[in-house]
């Protein structure tokens, strides 16, 4: 990372509206545009410098923003494409110059029908619902939207849309769901280029940049959120789209079908190609790779949700790079996948631009979601830290561990366990099973004796630990006893205490135990005097039996602390 | 025959050869037939003093009362690296709680057990009197009392006529003026009889009849000072012996007092500056070691241990310390080539079997980690012994994969030893994978319960009730777990997780 900021020119300054949802902005070499929204009132504002530069309403909610040159004729001003609803403005010297309607797709016969009939009066409106209704569930093409406003109405209001648009033919309209450029048949900057609209019924038209007629045609699975184009028209060129089902589709020239699929870990947030490969921001805050044929190439984790992304495209250095705007107010540059830069914003991106604006090359226009807006330049020395370029493995792995030296001794010791690894194995297996034996001999004699604090029995799953406290002559003994059994309580239970009659004298050296309950601590306290004035300390042993036997359940060995109170004195 | 040896001959020859009772009788003889013999008189009182001899230095266990009603503490919250009662104080990058176990107050159990590594100092009044004062880990109620008063006592029975000199009736003015006597009188009234206030007196009568030259006389008060808890003063006396004569066992002293005064800086200053005066010196190098290890810089305990070994290659303590902290830092083969040398050397106990067991079993030589389990086995004097070899035996069980073995052994450590909480924590661990989970519930409380300083009870607890769903247990069980062991990576996690599913809740 350069020790200063590569960025170190920044203009911001409110847009106009106070709250501006603007999702397009394009630079163009000496202006950049954007749409601003006031209420229910759009307008697309072209700005030059930091100035203001021409304003045009909009009608309607544009879904994109484009720039593209329409002929050849000097001077080569850009036209600006202004996506919207079912409609394309194209704007020509900054005024309206055309609007493109996308094609009527084919109605319903029966619904056809249906609002024939209603034209003739011939049919009563609960039938009509009905029959429309009937369409809808089974028919393979949907309904139009007259059709489905007129689902959703009361029945009141019905009377009178009907009366309303029984006499305008009905169609079914789409609308543009996104929008790109693709060079017509030259690769140069200032080169013709023909519009590529992505729509809501699954399609993607090519249209003509001067006729505004549709030049190719093609379906994709689902509907399309994000077009990435790279080609010419007329030689050859593929089209990634990102759609929402999370797929990412490649198309060629002349495939009516996508040739590629890449199903995404989540939906896209953003798609970018940069040189051959294909990176995509995921919902799951995930920033993924892929080549064109739709293998994976890396999967980095964001630190935050992206908001959008836009590529760097350097070309004095040929470094290019994907600007990913996230939702923490931060807008990280990747490398490949490294993270080389990252910029500060005071509040979130909505949308990114990089490319020439005015005498300079390098400018990055950024908008915010509060009406900001972002104009950052990139000083021409800037280098950026290329990042760990090497293919393979990523730097993590190469990070030593504090894994302690493996000594000689070890060594000679493995050594030793290869040359004579047999013999070792021999002798270990008959150890083995003599400790085995060994184990099971004392496993038995301690139950037999039950000399464990830890009753094994199905009936009387008991345990017991002791604790004795105080300083003596008098100590308090207390046995906390556990029932470990799922649901059966355990009663009649005894405590006895054996000791040696000189030494100690126990205030209940006998007593009957509570009934205990699965899964409760029973504290038993009684006290213990120490008889004896020399500083000697015996073991007091503590059984617990089941009233009538004589086999112990339970028997706790208590290692008694020495008294210090007659010692003392 | 014919020839026989003069018997005050006779006494001084079994007084040089350590048999202290045919000394003592034969004098006794001597003093029957004539009673003023101070010759005989004091060869007795040597001889009694021998019997019961505890070398001052090592023997330095605090008691309850000092522990707890410490008022000598300097600062309430000592800053970190300088006070020996705040376990959290490490700086010397020793391996974690997770790999070295602990011991109750959280330091790392030392492969070396003195008096003072035994328990640590507890937290709190009820954990002090605890079970674990039994009759082997004994912690006196006040180091005044108990454990001397004991060594004292047991020569007394011996005696059932009484004691040999009545002290209190002992003129300690006329004894002072004859030094030769007063210091057999001194050691005998010291060590023997154990009164401390009629010693101190003789000392200070000495030391006046002495013209305050004799510092022999000035340690001997600085003992006597020490053992009544007035710490300053013997600080005064030992500095004062010290300036006249340089001695190694005043510096141990001096330094004992300090670490008493939870001093371990002082400490290990007073250490330092014997070592120029004596280079070299294995005991001040063997004082620092321990000072470190205490203050929980096990790096540099083990660097002060190798130089102990270059000066005594047959130095017990330091082989067995460096040995330890090998095995910590995975490093086991290392750790059994210390044991193995302790081994050479003549030490033959269960503890060093069970060591060398341990030691092959990570280092994987198989062949012999069972027979020094068996030798172990049939060397253990204690049930608690007995307990650990079991226990260890589970270990290698659970690491071939015999899981009834390893059932049967952690069993049978809880026979031999009621409240050994590892065992506990491990057989619940088996119980869980058998999917019992209420005998497993039951185990881990009952380890927590036996041993706050551990864990390991705490985060298992929490992984099985969040396994059985119980989640607000599971989060306060983790939570305790955190506070014994902040950086368990593992627990951190498991409260996250918890805490995620909280926040969906």
């Amino acid at each position: 990372m350069p020790t200063t900021t590569p960025w170190p020119t920044c203009t911001r300054f409110p847009l106009v509206s106070p709250w501006p949802t603007s999702t397009a902005t394009e630079t163009v070499s000496w202006w950049w545009v954007t749409w601003v929204r006031r209420g229910h009132e759009m307008k697309l504002k072209v700005y030059q410098g930091t100035g203001l530069l021409s304003e045009n309403a909009l009608p309607d909610l544009p879904v994109s923003v484009t720039t593209f040159l329409m002929e050849q004729h000097e001077p080569r001003m850009p036209a600006v494409a202004v996506a919207s609803g079912p409609f394309v403005y194209v704007y020509k010297n900054l005024r309206p110059y055309f609007k493109f309607t996308l094609p009527p797709l084919e109605l319903n016969p029966m619904e056809k029908s249906v609002w024939d009939q209603a034209k003739e009066d011939k049919v009563d409106l609960m039938s009509m619902k009905e029959m429309l209704e009937q369409i809808r569930e089974n028919a393979e093409m949907p309904l139009s939207v007259q059709s489905l406003r007129f689902l959703s109405l009361d029945l009141p209001e019905m009377e009178s849309f009907v009366n309303q648009y029984k006499m305008q033919p009905i169609k079914r309209q789409t609308v543009i769901t996104c929008m790109a450029t693709l060079k017509k048949n030259m690769v140069d900057e200032d080169a013709v280029s023909c519009l590529v609209i992505g729509t809501e019924n699954n399609e993607i038209l090519i249209l003509d940049p001067e006729a505004f007629t549709i030049l190719a045609k093609m379906m994709v699975p689902s509907v399309p959120a994000f077009l990435d184009v790279t080609g010419q028209f007329d030689v050859e060129y593929r089209l990634t789209v990102a759609c929402r089902s999370g797929c990412v589709y490649i198309l060629r020239r002349d495939s009516k079908r996508p040739k590629y699929c890449i199903e995404l870990s989540a939906q896209a947030l953003g798609l970018v190609r940069v040189q051959k490969n294909i990176v995509a921001a995921c919902s799951d805050e995930m920033l993924q790779s892929y080549t064109q044929k739709g293998k994976k190439l890396w999967v980095i984790s964001l630190p935050a949700t992206p908001v959008t992304m836009s590529l760097l495209d350097e070309k004095f250095q040929s470094f290019q790079a994907v600007l990913v705007a996230l939702a923490n107010m931060e807008v990280h540059m990747y490398r490949d996948k490294n993270l080389v830069n990252v910029i500060q914003t005071q509040d979130i991106v909505t949308s990114i631009c990089f490319g020439r604006y005015g005498r300079e090359d390098n400018t990055l226009v950024m908008t915010t979601k509060g009406g900001g807006l972002i104009i950052k330049i990139l000083k021409r020395t800037a280098t950026f830290h290329k990042g760990d370029t090497a293919v393979g493995a990523p730097v993590a792995q190469s990070i030593k561990l504090n894994v302690p030296k493996k000594t000689k001794l070890y060594v000679d010791q493995t050594l030793r366990e290869r040359e004579s690894g047999v013999a070792m194995h021999r002798v270990f297996q008959t150890d083995l099973s003599r400790i085995r034996l060994v184990a099971a001999r004392a496993y038995v004699r301690a139950l037999e004796c039950s000399m464990a604090p830890v009753s094994e029995s199905l009936q009387e799953p008991l345990k017991m630990n002791a604790v004795v406290q105080g300083m003596g002559p008098t100590f308090k003994l207390s046995l906390n006893l556990q029932n470990m059994s799922e649901t059966r309580a355990v009663a009649n239970l005894l405590v006895s205490f054996l000791y040696d009659e000189k030494l100690y004298s126990v205030a209940q050296p006998f007593f009957k135990a509570p009934m205990l309950v699965p899964g409760l601590n029973y504290p038993l306290v009684t006290f213990v005097q120490c008889l004896s004035t020399q500083g000697i300390s015996d073991i007091i042993k503590v059984f617990v039996l089941r009233e009538g036997a004589s086999e112990p359940l339970l028997t706790a060995h208590i290692n008694m602390p020495v008294s210090e109170g007659l010692a003392a004195v | 025959m014919g020839l026989e040896m003069d018997p005050l001959l006779h006494a001084l020859s079994y007084f040089r050869r350590r048999k202290f009772q045919q000394c003592s009788d034969l004098c006794s003889q001597l003093l029957e037939k004539e009673p003023s013999d101070q010759a005989a008189w004091c060869l007795k009182v040597r001889a009694l003093t021998e019997m019961v001899y505890v070398d001052e230095i090592d023997v330095d266990q605090e008691g309850i009362a000092e522990m707890m009603l410490d008022e000598n503490a300097i600062a309430q919250v000592a800053r970190p690296g300088t006070s020996l009662k705040v376990p959290g104080t490490s700086q010397g990058g020793g391996p974690s709680q997770a790999v070295r176990p602990v011991t109750q107050t959280g330091r790392p159990l030392t492969g070396f057990v003195r008096p003072s590594t035994q328990g640590g100092r507890p937290g709190t009044i009820e954990q002090a009197i605890k079970t674990p004062r039994t009759a082997h880990t004994a912690r006196p109620m006040t180091s005044a009392s108990g454990r001397y008063v004991r060594l004292g006592t047991a020569s007394m029975l011996t005696n059932p006529d009484g004691p040999f000199i009545n002290v209190s009736k002992l003129n300690l003015n006329s004894y002072a003026e004859k030094p030769k006597l007063a210091k057999a009188l001194f050691e005998y009234i010291f060590h023997h009889e154990n009164d401390v206030k009629n010693a101190l007196d003789l000392a200070a009568y000495a030391t006046q009849h002495a013209q305050f030259k004799d510092w022999w006389w000035k340690v001997q008060i600085g003992k006597c000072y020490y053992r009544l808890g007035l710490y300053r003063e013997a600080e005064t006396q030992f500095k004062s012996a010290l300036r006249q004569q340089d001695m190694v066992d005043t510096i141990l002293y001096l330094a004992k007092v300090y670490s008493r005064l939870d001093q371990p800086l002082t400490a290990l200053n007073v250490f330092k500056q014997g070592l120029d005066r004596f280079p070299g010196e294995v005991s001040l190098i063997c004082g620092i070691a321990r000072i470190h290890e205490e203050m929980n810089n096990i790096s540099a305990a083990a660097e002060c241990y190798k130089d102990v070994l270059k000066q005594d290659n047959t130095h017990v303590e330091a082989i067995a310390c460096i040995g330890s902290n090998h095995f910590y830092s995975d490093q086991p083969e290392i750790a059994l080539r210390f044991y193995r040398r302790l081994l050479q050397m003549g030490i033959y106990n269960c503890q060093l079997f069970n060591n060398l067991g341990l030691c092959c079993f990570y280092a994987q030589q198989y062949d012999m980690i069972l027979t020094s389990f068996e030798r172990a086995l049939s060397l253990a004097e204690s049930e608690e012994e007995a307990a650990d070899v079991w226990y260890n035996l589970g270990h290698v069980a659970v690491g071939i994969g015999d899981i009834n073995l390893a059932y049967q052994c952690f069993k049978l450590t809880l026979a031999n030893n009621n409240d050994h909480s590892e065992a506990y924590n491990n057989l619940a661990v088996l119980e869980m994978q058998k999917g019992r989970v209420e005998q497993a519930r039951v185990f881990l409380q009952t380890a927590s319960l036996i041993a706050p300083h551990m864990y390991e009870p705490h985060f298992n607890f929490a992984v099985l009730s969040e396994k059985v769903g119980d989640l607000q247990r599971s989060y306060m069980a983790a939570q305790k777990s955190q506070e014994i062991f902040q950086e368990h990576v593992d627990t951190q996690q498991l409260i996250n997780q918890l805490k995620q599913h909280f926040a969906r809740l």
